[in-house]
C-alpha cells in the first residue's frame, strides 16, 4: 500500500480532500475488524488510524477509553497490533495511534522497525510534545514512518510554526479544547469550544504549502466535514463517531455506508 | 525551577495544554519574587492555616520503643487536619494570579479534595474534585466535607476507581475547559511546572523542621521519614534538607504484601515510563500498561511517583522503602494509644519504619516523622481490621 503521508500531500495537489477513520484495533474481533476495513475502503476512506490501547489515554472521551479497555480486557497485545496492521495495510495506508509509554516500553527503534514491516507509515501520539519529537523524527531516516504532531485552537502562532516545520506526513489539527468524542463526556462540558480553524490552517499552509492539515475531534455528521473544507483543512479525521458504531456492534456495511455520507 | 529532575519530570501532555502549562510557570515565576504574594501566602497560613506547625517530641512512643528518639512534624494540625492546606492554599492563590475562575482538582484519601474546597470558598472559586468511586466510599467523611464546605464531587468509574483515573478525568475536564479553569494538582505529580511548583509550597514543612529542630536541641535530625504516594509530602519535607547531612527516607506503600502483588510502591516496585505527563517511576507490565495499585491508605494507593523522587532514588540521595498495610496499620494503633494522636493510614506507613529503625539506632539519635495528617478519615477502614492482640 502507498504510503500516509505521500498519498494524503499527493492529494492536497490535485485538490482533492481526505477522510481518515480512526478504530481501536483489538476492540472488536479480527475478521469484523477487517470486513470493516473493506467497507471502509469501498465508501472511499483515504487511510486508516489503527489506535492501540493505552490504560489512561488522556485526550480521549468516553467512546475510545472504553474501546480501549475492552481490547486490554481481552487481552490484546502489541504482536497483535502488528498481525492487523499488517492486513489493514494491505486494504489502506495505515498510522498507528496510541501514547508515548507503550512505544517507549517496546523501545522507539524497535517499534518503529516493527510498523515500518507491519506497512504502518505513520505514529500519532497525543502526548508527544514536539520538544520530546526529535528522537522519533530521527528514526524516520530509516524506517520512513513519519511522526505526526498534533496543533491545536491553543496553539500560539510561534508554536504553530514549530509544529508545521517538525511535523512529518500531515499536520493533526485538533478542532476545540475537548477529548475525542462529540459531547458525550461525563466532564462538565467536554463539548469544548471550537477554535477558529481557518487563520490556523491558512498559516500552515503559508509556512509549508506542500503539507496536508487534517482536522480531528468530534468529526461526526456532513455538516461537519463541509465546515473544516471550508476553512481550507484537506481532510478530516473520525474517531469516535465510527468506534461507537463498531462497539456496538453495527455491521461492516452499515458502517460503510455512515462514512459515505460523510463524504457526500 | 526546573522542568527535569535527571532524565526525569518533562511535560508529556495534549498540545491544547502547553499554552495553560507556560502560563502557569511564568506565573509562578513573578509570583514567588513578589513580596505582596508571599505575604499574603504566610499570612493565610497563619491565620487561617494555623502555621507553623509543632515538632513534637513523641516521649512515650521513644520509651517503648527504646531506641532513637521520635519526633513528629504535626501536619495533621495544619487546617483542614492534612499538609495538602500548604499546597491548595499557594495554588489558588496563583489561580487567582491568572484571572481563572473556576478550580479542579483530584483527590484519593479525599484531604487535598477537601484542601481544595476550602480554598475554593475562601477565595471564592468554584470548586469541583473528581473523586474514584471506590475513594469516595473509603472515605466518605471527606467527601461530605467536601459537599460541605461548597465543592462538587464528581464521582470517577473507570479503571481501579482511584487516584490515577481521578488523575486523568480531571486533566480531561482541563483540556476542556482550561481557558477558564485552573487544575489544583494535589501532588508532586504531572507535567512541568507541577512537580517544582508543589515541591515549593510543600517546603514550608522542611524549613520548619530545620528551624525548629535548631531550637529544640541546637543542631539536625539524624534521619527525616516521610510516606510517599505522589510524594507532596515527603519532598516538602526533604527538598530544604538535600544539601544537609541529614539522612531521609521515603516509605511507600506495600499493600497487602503477597508475594504477587506490587502494592502502590512504584519506586521500589516498579521502572521509568510517562503516565500523566511525566517521565518517572510506574508500575506497568512490559508492554507499558499501568497496573492497578493497591493500599489500604487511598492517598498512597498510586502507580507513578513525583519525578523529583525517582531522581533522588537513582541519585542515592534518599532511600526509599515500603511498609505493608498490617505494618502501617499497627503503627497506627501504637500512636493511638501512646501519644493520644490520630494518624491518618498514609503517614502510618512512615511511623511503622521510623520504629523500626529507631530500635537500631542510639538512644542519643533523633528521628522526625512528618505525620502528614490526622486519621479521622480512617475510622470506618480501620474499624474492618483487626486491632493488634
Amino acid at each position: 500500500m502507498p504510503h500516509l503521508g505521500e498519498t494524503l500531500a499527493a492529494r492536497r495537489r490535485s485538490k482533492q480532500s481526505s477522510l481518515l477513520v480512526y478504530m481501536m484495533a483489538g476492540s472488536v474481533p479480527e475478521e469484523r475488524f477487517l470486513s470493516t476495513v473493506d467497507a471502509l475502503k469501498t465508501a472511499g476512506v483515504t487511510g486508516l488510524e489503527l489506535g492501540f490501547p493505552f490504560s489512561d489515554p488522556m485526550a480521549e472521551g468516553p467512546v475510545i477509553q472504553q474501546a480501549a479497555t475492552d481490547a486490554l480486557r481481552q487481552g490484546f497485545h502489541w504482536p497483535d497490533l502488528l498481525r492487523l496492521l499488517s492486513a489493514c495495510s494491505q486494504r489502506l495506508p495505515c498510522a498507528v495511534m496510541t501514547y508515548l509509554n507503550p512505544v517507549l516500553q517496546r523501545g522507539e527503534a524497535r517499534a518503529f522497525e516493527e510498523m515500518h514491516g507491519a506497512g504502518g507509515s505513520a505514529l500519532i501520539l497525543p502526548d508527544l510534545p514536539v520538544e520530546a519529537a526529535g528522537p522519533f523524527r530521527a528514526l524516520r531516516r530509516k524506517e520512513k514512518v513519519d511522526t505526526v504532531l498534533l496543533a491545536s485552537p491553543a496553539t500560539t502562532p510561534d508554536r504553530l510554526s514549530l509544529l508545521v516545520r517538525r511535523t512529518e506526513g500531515f499536520l493533526y489539527l485538533v478542532s476545540r479544547y475537548g477529548t475525542t468524542g462529540a459531547g458525550e463526556g461525563t466532564t462538565p462540558s467536554t463539548q469544548g469550544k471550537e477554535g477558529d480553524l481557518g487563520p490556523l490552517i491558512a498559516r500552515a499552509h503559508e509556512l509549508r504549502p506542500d503539507l496536508p492539515v487534517l482536522v480531528g475531534f468530534g468529526v461526526r455528521s456532513r455538516e461537519d466535514v463541509e465546515r473544516h473544507r471550508t476553512s481550507g483543512a484537506d481532510g478530516v479525521i473520525v474517531g469516535s463517531a465510527v468506534q461507537t458504531r463498531l462497539s456496538a456492534g453495527r455491521s461492516p456495511e452499515e458502517i460503510g455506508a455512515f462514512v459515505a455520507s460523510l463524504l457526500g | 525551577m526546573p522542568e527535569w529532575y535527571g532524565s526525569f519530570g518533562g511535560a508529556y501532555v495534549p498540545e491544547t495544554l502547553v499554552p495553560a502549562l507556560k502560563a502557569l510557570e511564568e506565573a509562578w515565576r513573578t509570583a514567588r519574587r513578589d513580596p505582596a504574594f508571599k505575604a499574603e501566602l504566610a499570612r493565610l497560613s497563619r491565620e487561617w492555616g494555623g502555621r507553623p506547625t509543632p515538632l513534637y517530641f513523641a516521649e512515650n512512643l521513644t520509651r517503648e520503643i527504646g531506641g532513637a528518639q521520635i519526633y513528629l512534624k504535626r501536619e495533621d494540625l495544619v487546617h483542614g487536619g492534612a499538609h495538602k492546606f500548604n499546597n491548595a492554599l499557594g495554588q489558588a492563590l496563583l489561580a487567582k494570579r491568572l484571572g481563572k475562575t473556576r478550580l479542579i482538582a483530584e483527590t484519593g484519601a479525599g484531604q487535598h479534595g477537601v484542601a481544595t474546597a476550602m480554598v475554593g470558598a475562601k477565595l471564592a472559586l468554584r470548586t469541583e474534585v473528581y473523586m474514584g468511586s471506590v475513594d469516595m466510599e473509603r472515605q466518605k467523611p471527606n467527601v461530605l466535607r467536601m459537599r460541605l464546605l461548597g465543592a462538587t464531587v464528581r464521582p470517577v468509574d473507570h479503571g481501579a476507581k482511584t487516584l490515577k483515573e481521578a488523575i486523568n478525568e480531571a486533566f480531561r475536564d482541563w483540556i476542556t475547559n482550561v481557558q477558564t479553569t485552573y487544575y489544583l494538582i494535589g501532588s508532586a505529580v504531572g507535567p512541568h511546572p507541577f512537580p517544582s511548583i508543589v515541591s515549593d509550597f510543600q517546603s514550608v514543612i522542611g524549613k520548619e523542621i530545620l528551624r525548629q529542630s535548631k531550637q529544640a536541641w541546637g543542631g539536625h535530625p539524624d534521619l527525616v521519614v516521610a510516606c510517599v504516594g505522589g510524594g507532596s509530602n515527603a519532598i516538602g519535607t526533604f527538598q530544604p534538607m538535600l544539601r544537609t547531612p541529614v539522612k531521609l527516607l521515603g516509605v511507600e506503600a506495600g499493600g497487602s504484601g503477597s508475594s504477587l502483588a506490587v502494592g502502590s510502591a512504584s519506586l521500589t516496585k516498579g521502572r521509568p515510563g510517562v503516565l500523566q505527563g511525566m517521565r518517572t517511576y510506574l508500575l506497568q507490565d512490559a508492554e507499558g500498561q499501568v497496573l492497578e495499585t493497591e493500599s489500604i491508605a487511598a492517598g498512597l494507593d498510586y502507580a507513578g511517583v513525583g519525578p523529583e523522587h525517582a531522581f533522588l532514588k537513582e541519585s542515592g540521595r534518599v532511600e526509599y522503602t515500603s511498609v505493608t498495610d498490617r505494618e502501617a496499620l499497627d503503627a497506627f494503633h501504637r500512636l493511638c494509644r501512646a501519644e493520644g494522636i490520630l494518624p491518618a493510614l498514609e503517614p502510618s506507613h512512615a511511623l511503622a519504619e521510623a520504629m523500626r529503625r529507631a530500635r537500631d539506632l542510639p538512644k542519643t539519635a533523633r528521628i522526625v516523622v512528618t505525620l502528614s495528617g490526622r486519621g479521622d478519615k480512617d475510622l470506618e477502614v480501620v474499624a474492618q481490621h483487626a486491632p493488634p492482640g
